[in-house]
C-alpha cells in the first residue's frame, strides 16, 4: 500500500510539474506532448531535447529500441490501428512495405520544398510519389580502419583489394597483438545481412537480376565469393567467434576499444563517434578508406534512415514540427557530433567539409558518387523477410551448421518463398 | 447458473471463439498487407511440412521438452525429498526454492544471458577458474550446447513447480507405511521405490503434464538468449515470426493449430493416466 | 513422520547448500552486477562482490537524467514509471476480476446442480492445455476489431481468460472439501444463496482466495509474449517488455540491464518472501486434485 501511495504522489508531482503552457502564434503546438521512436543512434542528448522544448513548447519523449525490434513494434502497432509513437524511424528497407499499406503521413506538402530538395536521399522515401519520411541519417558504407594499429603492423596504407584486406588483418593479428582484427557482425540481424550485400558489391556483383532472380547461388558469383570470404576470415581467426551472437552496434564497440582494427562495413557517420575522446579509446586513429574491391572499382550503397509520422498519430502538427526542427543545420550538425548521424542536407555536408569538420571528408566525397541504392527500382515489400532469411543463413554458416553452398541455396530458396507470399 | 455465466461468456469469447477462428482461417490466406482472404484448403499445412524452418523448430522444441521434463522431474523430486526431510527453516528454504518460478521469465532469461556472456560472464569465469576450459567459450556457437543452456534456464524456472507439487504429494503419504517398511528391513532407497514412488504417482503425473505443456510453450528464454537463430528457435518463436514479423497470419495460425493438436495429445495421454491412477487411489 | 528413512545429516546439508546455490545464485549475481562499475564488469577475473560499489545504474534508471554511451540524455524514469504503473494496473485488475469470477463460479460448480455442469467444467479446465499462441492471432484480430489493443481492458480480458481455469479449479476444490453443515445452518436461518456465499463461505475459503490471488498476480506480472503483441506502446506496456528493450538499446551497458532486471524482480520477491505460506498452500491445493 505504501508503494502505491508513493506512486500516486509521484504522478501528482509529475502532473503539477507539467502544467500546460498557453499556446501562442510562434509556438502553435506548445503544451502538446509527442513520443518519438528511434534506434539507439537517435537518442538525442538532453541539451537538444531541452532546446526543442524551449523553441516550440512541445514536450518530447524519445523512446529507443534496438533497430531490429523497431520494425516488429511498428508492424504490430500499425496492424492494430494504433500509432506506436508520433514520430518513428522509417528505414529505407521498409519503404516498400509501409508505403503500399498507406501507414504514414505524406510529408511533401508539410515540409519546406527547398529543405526536401536539399536532402538528396529523400528520393528513396517516396512511395507512389508521396514522401513518407524525411531522412535524418545519411548512412552509407565505407571501410574504417585504425591507422595506428595498421602502422604498428607495418601496413602503410589502407587496403584496396579484398586480398590486401586479409593480408592486413593477418599482419595486425601477428604484429599488433590484436586477437581478432576484423569487426563483422554475424548474428541473425540486419547488420549481418547488409554487410554481406556490401561485400557482394566488393566482389563486383549484385544480389538480384532485374527480374528478381538470385545471382548469388553459383560458386563464381559475387555473393557466393563474399560469403566464402567471410567464413574463411572467421576460420582463420580474423573475426571474433563471439560475433555470431553480436549485432553491428556491438562489434563496433570492439573497434572503439581498440580490440579490432578494421570496421569492415563501417557506418560513415561513426567516424565522428570513433574520434571523440569522450566516447572512444581510439580517438584520432580512425580513418575512412574507400571500400576495397576485388575488381578494381569501389562500390558502396546507401542505407538512409528517415523520420516519419504515422497517419493515425494524434499530434501530427507537433510531430511534423519535430521533423522540421531536426532538419535545421545546427541540429543536424550536433546529431552528427554526438551520435554519428551523418547529415542528410547537402548544404550542411559541404559546409562541414569546408570547415574541415567532416571526419575523413575527402575520402567520403570520393565514395559518395559510388553510393547506389540496393534496389534501383525501390525497395520491394518482400525485402524484410528476405533479409532476415539471409542473416539467418549467414549465422548458421558462421556456426559451421551450413556450408557456404548450402547457405546461399537456402537464402535463394527463402527469397523465392518471400517473393511468392 | 447465473454465477457460472460470466465464466462461460469469458472463456467462450476469448478462448473457444478464437480457437475456432484459428482452425477456420488456417484454411484461408489471411495476410493483413494484402486484400482478400481466399480459401486455400490444406495448402498451408502442406507448406508447413515442407518448411525447413518449421522442421528445425519442431526438433528444437522436442529437445527442450525432453531435457526439461527429465531434469525438472528428477531435480524436482530430489528437491521435494530434501524439503520434506528438513524441519528447521523449511519455510525459508521453500521461499528460496519458489523464487525462480515467481520471477518474470523474461528477467530470468536476462540474468542468465549475462551469466552466459562469452567475454564477461560468470559461467566462463567459473569454468576457467575450475580448470574445466582453457579459454572463454562462445557457448551459443555450438548447437547442442546452446540447446542445453537454454533448456537449463527453463528448468531453473520450472523446477520449483514440480518440487512443490511432489512435496504436496509427499505430505499425504502416511508415516506408518515407512515404519512398516523399516520394520521389514528396507533401507532408504528401497523404501523410496516401493513406498514413496507409487503413492506420489498421481502428483508426479500432474507435474509431468505441467512440465511438458510449459516446455512446449517455450518462448521467452529462446527469444532473449538467442533471438531468431534457427538452431534454437522454438515452435512458438516461429509462430511469432511468421505472424508478426513476416505478417503471414494464416500460416502462423496453421502452425499453431498443428502444434496444439500434438500438445493436446500429449496432455491427454497424461490425463488419462491420472484418471486410471486416481481411480484406484 | 519420516524418522526411519533418514539420509545422513551432512548429506542433507550439502543438498540444502546446493539447492540454495542453484535457486539464489543467479539472482545474487544479477544484484552484484547491478552495483558494479562498468569498467569492473568487463574484466576477466571473477569478483564475488563489487570491487567499487556504485549506484550509477539505478540513477540512470530512476534519476532525473540518464546517460547513453557517454551522452547525457533525458531521464528514462517517465518510461520506467509508466511501465511499472502498467504492470501493476494490469496485474491487479486481472487478479481482482479472476478471483471474483472464480470465487462465484467455483461455488456454482461445486454446490449447484445445473445441466452440463461437469462437461462445462471439464471444458474450461481443458483450455489450460491449449497453448497460448493457438488463440493469439485471432485474439489479436478480435481485439483490433473491438479497438481494445493497447488498452487496460483488453489486456485484462486476455489475462482473465488465461488464468481463470486454474483459479476456478482451485476454488472448486476448496469448496468441495468444506463441510456443507455451515451453509445448511445459514439456510435454515433464512439466509439467501448469495448471502450465504458471501458471509459464510467466503471467509472460510479465504486462504484459497489469497492463494488464487497470488498465483494470478504473479502470472500476470510475469507475462511477456502477450504484452509484446498486445501492448506496443507505453500506454499499456509493462515492465517485462520494457526491460528487454533496455537490453537491445544499451547493448553493452550490462550494469544497467542487471539493475533493470533487479527492479523487475523486487515485487515478486517481496510477495514470495512475505506471503509464502499462502502461495505454497495454493499450489499444493491445486496439485492435490
Amino acid at each position: 500500500m505504501k508503494f502505491r501511495a508513493m506512486l500516486l504522489a509521484l504522478s501528482a508531482l509529475a502532473a503539477l510539474a507539467s502544467a500546460p503552457v498557453r499556446a501562442d502564434d510562434a509556438k502553435p503546438y506548445a503544451g502538446q506532448a509527442i513520443t518519438v521512436l528511434l534506434p539507439p543512434w537517435g537518442t538525442l542528448p538532453k541539451t537538444m531535447t531541452d532546446r526543442f522544448h524551449a523553441a516550440t513548447g512541445i514536450d518530447v519523449t524519445i523512446q529507443t529500441l534496438g533497430w531490429d525490434d523497431i520494425h516488429a513494434k511498428i508492424l504490430t502497432s500499425m496492424v492494430a490501428g494504433s500509432a506506436p509513437a508520433d514520430v518513428t524511424e522509417v528505414d529505407w528497407s521498409w519503404v516498400g512495405q509501409f508505403g503500399s499499406a498507406g501507414w504514414y503521413l505524406p510529408l511533401q506538402d508539410k515540409i519546406d520544398a527547398k529543405v526536401i530538395e536539399d536532402v538528396a536521399s529523400s528520393k528513396i522515401f517516396r512511395a507512389d510519389g508521396k514522401l513518407i519520411g524525411m531522412p535524418y541519417s545519411n548512412d552509407f558504407r565505407v571501410l574504417i580502419v585504425n591507422k595506428a594499429l595498421l602502422a604498428k603492423a607495418g601496413v602503410a596504407a589502407p587496403p584496396t583489394t579484398m586480398d590486401e584486406l586479409l593480408a592486413a588483418a593477418r599482419a595486425v593479428k601477428a604484429k599488433a597483438s590484436v586477437a581478432y582484427p576484423i569487426a563483422l557482425p554475424l548474428s541473425p540481424s540486419e547488420g549481418t545481412a547488409t554487410a554481406w550485400y556490401l561485400l557482394t558489391k566488393a566482389f563486383g556483383g549484385d544480389l538480384f537480376s532485374a527480374d528478381n532472380k538470385p545471382l548469388f547461388t553459383t560458386p563464381d558469383s559475387a555473393g557466393y565469393k563474399a560469403l566464402a570470404w567471410e567464413i574463411g576470415a572467421l576460420k582463420d581467426g580474423l573475426i571474433d567467434p563471439a560475433s555470431t551472437g553480436l549485432t553491428d552496434v556491438q562489434v563496433q564497440e570492439f573497434f572503439k576499444n581498440g580490440q579490432a582494427a578494421i570496421d569492415l562495413a563501417g557506418w560513415v557517420g561513426n567516424l565522428a563517434v570513433y574520434n571523440d575522446a569522450g566516447k572512444s579509446k581510439v580517438a584520432g586513429d580512425a580513418v575512412a578508406a574507400l571500400m576495397p574491391s576485388a575488381v578494381g572499382k569501389s562500390r558502396s550503397f546507401g542505407l538512409p534512415e528517415a523520420l516519419g509520422v504515422p497517419a493515425n498519430s494524434q499530434h501530427q502538427g507537433a510531430a511534423v514540427a519535430f521533423i522540421a526542427w531536426w532538419m535545421q543545420p545546427e541540429n543536424q550538425i550536433e546529431a552528427y557530433n554526438t551520435l554519428g548521424d551523418l547529415p542528410t542536407s547537402t548544404a550542411v555536408l559541404k559546409t562541414l567539409n569546408e570547415q574541415g569538420k567532416l571526419a575523413s571528408g575527402s575520402v567520403l566525397l570520393q565514395q559518395i558518387p559510388t553510393v547506389e541504392p540496393l534496389f534501383a527500382n525501390g525497395t520491394p515489400g518482400w525485402y524484410p523477410q528476405f533479409s532476415s532469411a539471409a542473416s539467418g543463413a549467414i549465422n548458421q554458416a558462421a556456426k559451421g551448421q551450413l556450408t557456404v553452398a548450402q547457405a546461399v541455396a537456402q537464402i535463394a530458396k527463402e527469397a523465392k518463398q518471400a517473393m511468392s507470399q | 447458473m447465473a454465477l457460472a455465466l460470466p465464466i462461460i461468456v469469458t472463456m467462450g469469447a476469448l478462448v473457444f471463439y478464437p480457437l475456432a477462428v484459428t482452425l477456420w482461417d488456417s484454411l484461408h490466406r489471411v495476410d493483413p498487407m494484402r486484400p482478400g482472404t481466399p480459401f486455400i484448403g490444406l495448402r498451408h499445412y502442406i507448406d508447413l511440412v515442407a518448411d525447413e524452418n518449421v522442421r528445425q523448430a519442431t526438433w528444437n522444441t522436442l529437445v527442450y521438452v525432453a531435457i526439461a521434463v527429465l531434469l525438472e522431474t528428477v531435480g524436482g523430486v530430489a528437491a521435494a525429498l530434501l524439503l520434506s526431510s528438513v524441519k528447521h527453516g523449511r519455510k525459508w528454504l521453500l521461499a528460496a526454492v519458489v523464487l525462480p518460478w515467481a520471477l518474470p521469465p523474461v528477467v530470468n532469461a536476462l540474468v542468465w544471458l549475462w551469466i552466459y556472456n562469452p567475454s564477461y560472464g560468470v559461467l566462463n569465469a567459473l569454468a576457467r577458474t575450475a580448470g574445466l576450459i582453457a579459454d572463454n567459450q562462445v557457448w551459443f556457437n555450438d548447437r547442442p550446447a546452446a540447446l542445453v543452456l537454454i533448456a537449463l534456464v527453463h528448468v531453473w524456472r520450472m523446477l520449483p513447480l514440480t518440487a512443490v507439487i511432489v512435496l504436496a504429494a509427499l505430505q499425504s503419504v502416511p508415516g506408518e507405511l515407512y515404519e512398516a517398511a523399516w520394520i521389514d528391513g528396507a533401507g532408504p532407497v528401497r523404501s523410496f521405490f516401493s513406498v514413496t514412488l507409487p503413492l506420489i504417482s498421481g502428483g508426479l503425473a500432474i507435474a509431468l503434464t505441467q512440465s511438458t505443456v510449459f516446455a512446449f510453450n517455450l518462448f521467452d528464454e529462446a527469444w532473449i538468449l538467442n533471438g531468431t537463430s534457427r538452431d534454437t528457435r522454438t515452435l512458438l518463436v516461429q509462430v511469432y515470426m511468421s505472424a508478426f514479423q513476416n505478417l503471414h497470419f494464416s500460416y502462423g495460425m496453421a502452425l499453431s493449430a498443428l502444434v496444439m493438436f500434438v500438445s493436446l495429445a500429449v496432455s491427454l495421454f497424461y490425463i488419462l493416466r491420472i484418471q486410471r491412477t486416481t481411480e484406484f487411489g | 513422520m519420516r524418522r526411519f528413512a533418514h539420509p545422513a545429516w551432512w548429506l542433507r546439508l550439502v543438498g540444502v547448500a546446493l539447492l540454495l546455490l542453484w535457486s539464489l545464485g543467479p539472482i545474487y549475481w544479477a544484484v552484484v552486477s547491478s552495483f558494479t562499475l562498468p569498467t569492473d564488469l568487463t574484466v576477466r577475473e571473477l569478483h564475488l562482490l563489487p570491487p567499487h560499489p556504485t549506484l550509477m545504474h539505478y540513477q540512470n534508471l530512476l534519476g532525473a537524467v540518464s546517460s547513453f554511451q557517454g551522452v547525457v540524455t533525458q531521464s528514462v524514469w517517465p518510461l520506467f514509471s509508466r511501465a511499472l504503473l502498467n504492470s501493476t494496473v494490469t496485474a491487479l485488475a486481472s487478479t481482482v476480476v479472476t478471483v471474483a469470477i472464480a470465487a462465484l463460479g467455483g461455488y456454482a460448480f461445486a454446490r449447484m446442480r445445473f445441466p452440463g455442469r461437469r462437461a462445462l467444467f471439464g471444458l474450461v479446465i481443458a483450455t489450460m492445455a491449449i497453448p497460448a499462441y493457438t488463440v493469439m492471432i485471432p485474439l489479436y484480430r478480435l481485439l483490433v476489431a473491438l479497438r481494445l489493443v493497447d488498452t487496460y481492458v483488453g489486456i485484462t480480458l486476455i489475462y482473465v481468460s488465461a488464468f481463470l481455469p486454474l483459479a476456478l479449479w482451485l476454488m472448486r476444490s476448496i469448496y468441495e472439501t468444506m463441510p456443507r453443515s455451515l451453509e445448511e445452518a445459514a439456510w435454515l436461518d433464512g439466509a439467501g444463496r448469495l448471502h450465504t456465499l458471501l458471509r459464510v463461505v467466503l471467509p472460510i475459503a479465504s486462504p484459497g482466495l489469497i492463494a488464487a490471488a497470488i498465483l494470478t498476480f504473479l502470472s500476470a506480472w510475469g507475462q511477456f509474449m502477450v504484452p509484446l503483441v498486445f501492448s506496443p506502446t507505453l500506454r499499456t506496456k509493462p515492465l517485462t517488455v520494457l526491460i528487454p528493450e533496455f537490453v537491445t538499446k544499451n547493448y553493452v551497458d550490462y550494469g544497467l540491464m542487471n539493475a533493470a532486471g533487479v527492479l523487475a524482480i523486487l515485487p515478486p520477491l517481496l510477495l514470495v518472501a512475505f506471503l509464502n505460506r499462502y502461495l505454497v498452500s495454493g499450489l499444493m491445493a491445486g496439485a492435490g486434485k
